[in-house]
């Protein structure tokens, strides 16, 4: 199936949602916490940014608005955004994020807009930064019952924490499958079902993840590769790759894609539409909507939840709020090594800092380690395909990979 | 020059800017001192500096430094150098030319500046301070503090405060790690002393401007201002802003304007382009525009004694360095802009769009409609970039800045 073919089916699912009566809350941020707006009996949607919209944001941003803030202010003006009861904006993540939502507040009035401030602290020593994200995330909630007259119920809360604990167990286990072997689920596969669960997470889509989940742990036990796979995802869960068992590398290059908030099945996308290369080149990626959402950790349903969900969202991988450069840098070293890397595809949204400022590093990173890079500047219209295909087929071509 | 010659220039200058000069040629020796004895810290503009000073850390400030690389004119060149080790000429220009210089300080203004020990970075102007120092120390080996203020829009609540409160603890555990040094609440006291009154000089000659015609133009501020940004807390400023205000006063009653011939007075927003300050202002001076006032510089006003006020020292640290304005949102910003109008008696606003700087101008094009409807004066919106003059258009901005001149006329 093509990007624009998974996204409509993705919007449908959404539609057919909203005509059944639910009331979506979409947001942005990949970190959001997505049992509290379940536990108001609301369903959290994932906002993506979309190819072939209409342009509409000149009259309120700049062009150097990042292009995904664009996308999504672009389908605002262009009234293509899903119908949707209220949308739920980070803040303290990034300038962009941070002031497009004072912008859409005032642009579009009557939008009921809610807002999350996270807290952005290196190794703190103590207990602030859970304590104040504990708070904001009761704040929230707060916010969500008196506008909307749906209160915090703790058996829809129960009920989200053990939906989204199994879609996290099982998406971990086969994003740890695939780095054993690529082939046995496609990328494209993969990002589709962790993006479907995002995009409406219903017992339903959490069922077809389980049911494939099982399949291939099924294939992989056949094959003896079990404890190996175990251990790539203890390392993934525990941001430690010295306990990963040896395994055998699979044919073919293998090559990680690293990035923000870029769409894994664009990237998939992208990479199967380039001649005689498939996507199972691709054997994990580090992207925001595909591995920072699947690791964050569960939640411990007899804690205390707004602090169990301060908790997760704190302790969710890789994301440049909660953990310094350097942190991030030494694990990437580790994980390629570890895992047999072969090649970097760093992906990077125009104007977005958080890629931008990282990539060097990332480069700087893989030469150490011996392996090779590529740059790929993109956006959501994937405006630069055609280019960016040649691109990763040359880098290909150049590094022996095909 | 001859004096009939200065006399004959349609702006006047500052006779203190020989003490400025003197000030920041001795900050510039103590930051090099501080550094070869291991104490120094890069700090951002909007980070509690009173702390670090007084616990004996020398500062240094990169974002000044970006300012001395753009009025250089060598903007291009130095980003250039962080360019070619991959950053992109989309990242903000004052980051590249930091890592720039890190990269090549022979071939960097001043050999770059001095070497640090520590990065200290608070993200109540922007959240690129963070990812930019995080760069710097992947090439220096300093390590980062990061002093966090979440954005507040509805007045601070007792967990914002708890929590940026106990980063300020942790900022005196991680200075005390760092440099062996200590806080002692009489240095606190003394330091903070010295840092209120600074400000309250500045705010004073920054209130006279108020006055018609305006005893600061824009450029004045913005060189002026360099003492209060980067050593607030120390003697050695306290001089300078006495006697700027004592020229400025002077200027008030004798009725001479920074500007020869003050007919239109205009309000600035957002850094300046630091490598056409004079050209941009003194040429619009020719023309009679004057800029009595900017959303920039106004923004070190923070007091941190307030008399009759409480005694806790990090309760206002708290409290002033969690609401700077950059960190209260485009409501906060649009506030300010109608206040000042309204405050120094303005004709229109001249907003400048950084592409690097998205806190401060992601929020231009709709708070321009907002401020002129409320205030009834016309604004401009230019575009260019404050350091890297590549991306500065003069031709594009000499005719959106006469279109809006021509309604006065």
């Amino acid at each position: 199936m093509s990007y624009e073919g998974v996204l409509e089916q993705s919007g449908l699912g959404l539609q057919e949602l909203v005509k059944a009566g639910e009331e979506i809350i979409g947001y942005i941020y990949p970190h959001a916490p997505l049992e509290l707006i379940l536990a108001h009996g609301l369903t959290p949607s994932l906002m993506r940014a979309i190819p072939g919209v209409s342009s509409g944001f000149e009259e309120s941003l700049q062009t150097f608005a990042c292009s995904y803030i664009r996308n999504l202010y672009n389908q605002r003006t262009n009234d293509q955004l899903p119908q949707i009861t209220g949308l739920l904006f980070p803040s303290n993540t990034c300038d962009s994020l941070q002031n497009l939502t004072d912008i859409w507040k005032i642009r579009f009035p009557d939008d009921r807009i809610y807002r999350l401030t996270y807290p952005v602290t290196r190794y703190a020593d103590d207990d602030s930064t859970r304590i104040y994200l504990t708070k904001e995330l009761e704040i929230l909630s707060k916010m969500i019952e008196s506008t909307l007259n749906r209160p915090f119920m703790m058996d829809n809360y129960e009920r989200a924490v053990s939906i989204i604990r199994e879609f996290r167990h099982d998406a971990q286990f086969l994003y740890s499958a695939r780095v054993v072997d690529p082939e046995v689920l496609s990328y494209t596969e993969l990002s589709r079902l962790v993006r479907s669960f995002l995009t409406a997470p219903l017992v339903s889509v959490a069922s077809e993840i389980h049911r494939v989940s099982s399949l291939v742990k099924e294939k992989m036990k056949s094959k003896g590769l079990l404890n190996i796979i175990n251990s790539i995802m203890s390392g993934f869960q525990e941001k430690d790759f010295s306990k990963v068992k040896p395994f055998k590398r699979s044919p073919g290059p293998r090559i990680l894609a690293v990035g923000g908030m870029v769409e894994p099945q664009a990237i998939a996308t992208i990479i199967n539409g380039i001649n005689g290369v498939s996507d199972s080149i691709i054997v994990s990626d580090l992207l925001s909507f595909g591995f920072k959402s699947v690791f964050a950790p569960p939640l411990d349903k007899n804690g205390e939840p707004f602090e169990e969900m301060a908790k997760s969202i704190l302790a969710a991988p890789g994301e440049p709020t909660q953990e310094g450069l350097q942190y991030r840098m030494r694990s990437l070293k580790d994980l390629v090594k570890a895992l047999h890397i072969d090649g970097l595809l760093i992906c990077e949204q125009s104007f977005c800092d958080p890629d931008q400022f990282e990539a060097p590093s990332i480069e700087k990173v893989a030469s150490e380690a011996g392996i090779r890079t590529v740059r790929i500047p993109i956006d959501p219209e994937l405006s630069d395909r055609a280019r960016i295909e040649v691109k990763i087929q040359t880098f290909l071509e150049s590094a022996g990979y095909t | 020059m001859t004096e009939k010659k200065k006399e004959e220039k349609v702006y006047r200058q500052l006779e203190s800017n020989k003490l400025l000069q003197q000030i920041m040629f001795q900050y510039m020796l103590e930051g090099h001192q501080a550094s070869e004895e291991n104490r120094l810290a890069w700090v951002t503009s909007g980070f509690p500096v009173e702390i670090p000073v007084a616990m004996g850390v020398g500062v240094s400030y990169p974002e000044q430094y970006g300012a001395v690389v753009g009025s250089q004119k060598v903007g291009p060149e130095v980003c250039g150098y962080a360019e070619e080790i991959g950053y992109s000429q989309e990242l903000c220009s004052y980051a590249r030319a930091s890592i720039g210089s890190v990269e090549k300080p022979d071939q960097s203004p001043m050999d770059g500046l001095p070497t640090p020990q520590a990065l200290l970075a608070g993200n109540n102007i922007c959240g690129t301070v963070l990812r930019w120092y995080d760069a710097v120390s992947e090439q220096t080996g300093a390590p980062v503090f990061l002093f966090d203020t979440p954005p507040i829009t509805d007045g601070q609540p007792d967990h914002h405060k708890e929590y940026v409160r106990n980063g300020l603890d942790r900022l005196v555990d991680f200075l005390g790690t760092t440099f062996n040094t200590t806080l002692t609440d009489e240095r606190m006291h003394e330091v903070a002393d010295l840092s209120s009154k600074a400000l309250e000089l500045w705010n004073k000659s920054l209130t006279a401007c108020k006055t018609s015609p305006t005893p600061l133009n824009c450029a004045d501020r913005f060189l002026a201002m360099a003492p209060v940004v980067s050593m607030r807390g120390t003697e050695l400023i306290i001089d300078f802003y006495e006697t700027l205000l004592d020229e400025v006063e002077m200027r008030v009653k004798e009725g001479l304007g920074a500007i020869r011939d003050e007919k239109i007075r205009l309000l600035w927003d957002n850094i300046p382009p630091w490598h056409s300050i004079f050209r941009f202002f003194n040429g619009l001076a020719k023309r009679g525009v004057a800029f009595p006032a900017d959303t920039y510089t106004h923004a070190w006003s923070g007091k941190l004694k307030i008399e009759g006020e409480g005694d806790d020292l990090f309760d206002s640290v708290v409290s002033i360095y969690s609401n700077v304005y950059l960190n209260k949102g485009l409501e906060a910003k649009i506030d300010k802009m109608c206040e000042l109008i309204d405050d120094y008696n303005l004709d229109g606003f001249v907003m400048f769009s950084v592409r690097s700087c998205k806190r401060y101008s992601l929020g231009q094009l709709v708070s321009k409609e907002i401020v002129s409807e409320r205030t009834g004066v016309p604004g401009v919106v230019i575009e260019g970039d404050m350091v890297d003059s590549r991306v500065y258009n003069e031709a594009q901005i000499q005719t959106r800045v006469d279109a809006l001149l021509e309604m006065f006329m």
